[in-house]
């Protein structure tokens, strides 16, 4: 699905037959609010204000309560993305061995801040904290995969790779 | 029944009563932010903290229940250091901007400070900014720096009014109260978070920087926007006349009552007092129509209505009275009809439109003594067959009725259709109107009187349930207008009636005297809560 074109806000049968799935395992069907808001990102590619007040209709909950969901986790997107989402860590361990240096050559080869997406729809750049992987330090996550031991050289590969 | 000691009291509470409910039966303080009686549990300010038995570390008092033979402890040297430090927590990022807030004086963040604050403050970084001065609807604004996030608001509008407009957004220190972008905080009990908001966030837009609370006065009253008859208190300003453009009414707040209206009030009743400073209202008797209308002192009005009533025969004499009288003035005004022998007689007369009505406080009909004046007995009389008030009007029209006496009323905003009112009222030869406002019926009067609003005087109304309700006098009667029944006691002695009431208290006992359903009441019987008359 494109992330930049417009997206009608409204599950096919298949995903609302797995929103009842998901919502009878729960005695409280609220809590199958947070694998339903992945759903939607999955599907919408973004949770836009639209997509909250859709899942609300579909919670039985006040939009200002999805909306809290939403706002409160870092994994959900508000605004488009890009078809590929690169993390970079910045917390201690990374910090001390040059994430700084990996973050600031990713926004000079892509053009873009931190939380920016390239015009072309193609990468979004995110800085985050602790990925769990000190050991391969400097590192970043790109899409579902983990990226260590980070120099300039060694970014622009994968970012050659991801074109 | 559970019994327990707290700081070395014995206290016994009923089973369920939390920590803070218990203590407060003994007199005994625990600070708390977000807990509130009308609301669900959250846990969220840390304030209550108390110490239970052994226990090693302190527990929040409003999310425990007591149990038999508990032992409390609120006045340990941990629990002070403890409500320090959330004290501590809850200011880091607080603007301290009291001088320019509102709340300051009845804000509990102050209140708590000069207990329990770290007088040496310890924060030195840049605190975190959010959004300021956010009207949220037509009564609340938001300064969500203020805000200590207890969550009260949220949880009112999901639990009392079910609409779910606010939520605590972001996370961590950026954590804000706030709506769904795009909508708007405009349920009809919208500006009761105001009330419930600890601190100076929810502030009221009508009331803001109009005056500062410590100038405020409060006088004990019924609200008289419905027949629900809402418990209220009257918050006004003498102190500082100059401030707020001279209106004495500051604004209203709901008063606790547990079978009414527990601690909520609806917008409409809250901001449904301005007629009592507005320019409309009618400060002096006059005599005399429109632009020939002479203003003339009671003294010299009271003999003169008094003729006109004795002039016309009963039958050519009608009386409209109102159910936004009180119950004093509904009696004495009985009595006078009675007195005269007057057989078209009404108080009913329907608004244009309906009025809203719900399940929680709001009551269609928008009268708070709708009870009381079916209870004295002024409605239409069964066999005269005029047909109520609207009978009236007709007869009026058709000159059967030539003198009209009419209470309040604005008769051209009724549901019935214009013409016919001004017609009725072009054909009277004495239209005499009493009322605390000018209106289209008192610009076409012969005779105005200037009645006193519900908060310069004292009284009761009668709820739709038949209950029977004082409210207290808060400011004077503005010029020379004076309350309804004793108007209505000064006509009655000119028309020889002998001596009249002086006193609210004495119309009360009078009523109380002649009307079965009051029997046994008296001002004194009623006390804060009221009571319910068999109806």
């Amino acid at each position: 699905m494109s992330a930049l074109g417009a997206v009608s806000v409204q599950f096919t049968r298949e995903q609302l037959a797995e929103v009842r799935r998901l919502q009878a395992l729960y005695p409280d069907k609220r809590a199958a609010l947070l694998p339903v808001l992945h759903l939607a990102q999955e599907a919408f590619g973004h949770i836009s204000l639209e997509a909250e007040e859709y899942a609300a209709g579909l919670f039985d909950l006040s939009p200002a309560h999805v909306h809290e969901v939403v706002t409160f986790y870092s994994l959900f997107f508000r605004e488009p993305r890009g078809r590929h989402v690169i993390s970079v860590c910045h917390n201690l361990t990374c910090h001390l061995l040059g994430a700084q240096r990996v973050l600031t050559h990713l926004k000079k080869r892509l053009g873009v801040d931190v939380g920016g997406t390239t015009p072309d729809g193609g990468v979004t750049l995110l800085s985050v904290e602790c990925l769990c992987a000190c050991e391969m330090a400097p590192m970043m996550q790109v899409n579902d995969r983990y990226e260590g031991n980070l120099t300039p050289e060694k970014v622009d590969r994968i970012l050659a790779e991801l074109r | 029944m559970v019994r327990l000691t707290i700081d070395g009291k014995e206290v016994e509470v009923p089973e369920g009563t939390n920590v803070i409910e218990a203590a407060r039966r003994l007199g005994i303080e625990v600070p708390y932010y977000c807990y509130h009686p009308g609301l669900s549990i959250a846990g969220q300010c840390r304030l209550c903290m108390v110490e239970l038995g052994n226990n090693p570390r302190p527990q929040i008092a409003c999310n425990t229940q007591v149990t038999e033979g508990m032992v409390v402890r609120t006045d340990t040297s941990k629990v002070l250091e403890t409500r320090q430090s959330i004290m501590e927590f809850h200011l880091i990022n607080h603007p301290l901007d009291c001088p320019v807030c509102d709340q300051a004086g009845e804000c509990w963040l102050q209140i708590y400070y000069m207990k329990h604050g770290l007088y040496e403050p310890r924060m030195v970084d840049e605190k975190v900014h959010k959004p300021k001065a956010v009207p949220l609807g037509p009564h609340v604004i938001l300064d969500a720096e203020r805000c200590i996030l207890c969550s009260r608001c949220v949880r009112f509008c999901d639990e009392i009014t079910g609409t779910g407009e606010l939520g605590i957004f972001q996370r961590g220190d950026h954590s804000e109260i706030g709506l769904f972008p795009g909508k708007e905080l405009a349920n009809p009990y919208s500006a009761n978070v105001i009330d419930i908001c600890p601190v100076g966030a929810l502030t009221d837009r009508d009331f803001r920087f109009a005056v500062r609370v410590w100038y405020l006065d409060t006088a004990r009253s019924i609200c008289p926007g419905c027949s629900r008859g809402c418990n209220i208190e009257v918050h006004y300003n003498l102190r500082r006349p100059h401030h707020n453009q001279g209106r004495r009414v500051a604004r209203l707040k709901p008063r606790y009552h547990a079978e009414v209206n527990r601690w909520w009030i609806c917008d409409a009743g809250r901001y449904g007092y301005k007629f009592v400073d507005d320019p409309s209202r009618l400060v002096s008797p006059s005599r005399g129509r429109g632009d020939a209308a002479v203003e003339i002192g009671w003294d010299e009005i009271i003999p003169v209505i008094a003729g006109q009533l004795r002039r016309y025969r009963p039958e050519e004499m009608g009386v409209l009275a109102s159910p936004k009288m009180a119950n004093e003035d509904l009696f004495l005004l009985k009595r006078l009809v009675d007195h005269l022998g007057l057989a078209h007689v009404d108080f009913s007369v329907p608004p244009r439109h309906p009025g809203d009505e719900d399940n929680l406080l709001i009551r269609a009909d928008k009268n708070p003594n709708t009870c009381g004046a079916e209870l004295v007995g002024l409605g239409p009389r069964e066999g005269v067959g005029h047909g109520g008030a609207r009978g009236i009007l007709r007869a009026a029209r058709e000159g059967r009725i030539k003198c009209l006496w009419v209470f309040h009323h604005d008769l051209l905003a009724s549901a019935w259709p214009e013409e016919e009112i001004r017609e009725a009222l072009r054909t009277l030869e004495c239209l005499i109107f009493q009322g605390s406002n000018a209106n289209r019926v008192s610009a076409a009067a012969h005779y105005v009187l200037p009645s006193a609003t519900w908060v310069e005087r004292e009284g009761t109304f009668t709820n739709f349930e038949g209950r029977v309700q004082r409210f207290w006098r808060a400011v004077e009667p503005l010029g020379a207008s004076l309350a309804d029944w004793e108007i209505l006691g000064r006509i009655g002695a000119a028309l020889g009636l002998g001596p009249q009431p002086v006193r609210a208290e004495e119309c009360f006992k009078a009523l109380a005297a002649a009307v079965p359903a009051f029997a046994g009441l008296s001002y004194g019987e009623l006390r804060d809560t009221g009571k319910v008359v068999s109806a």
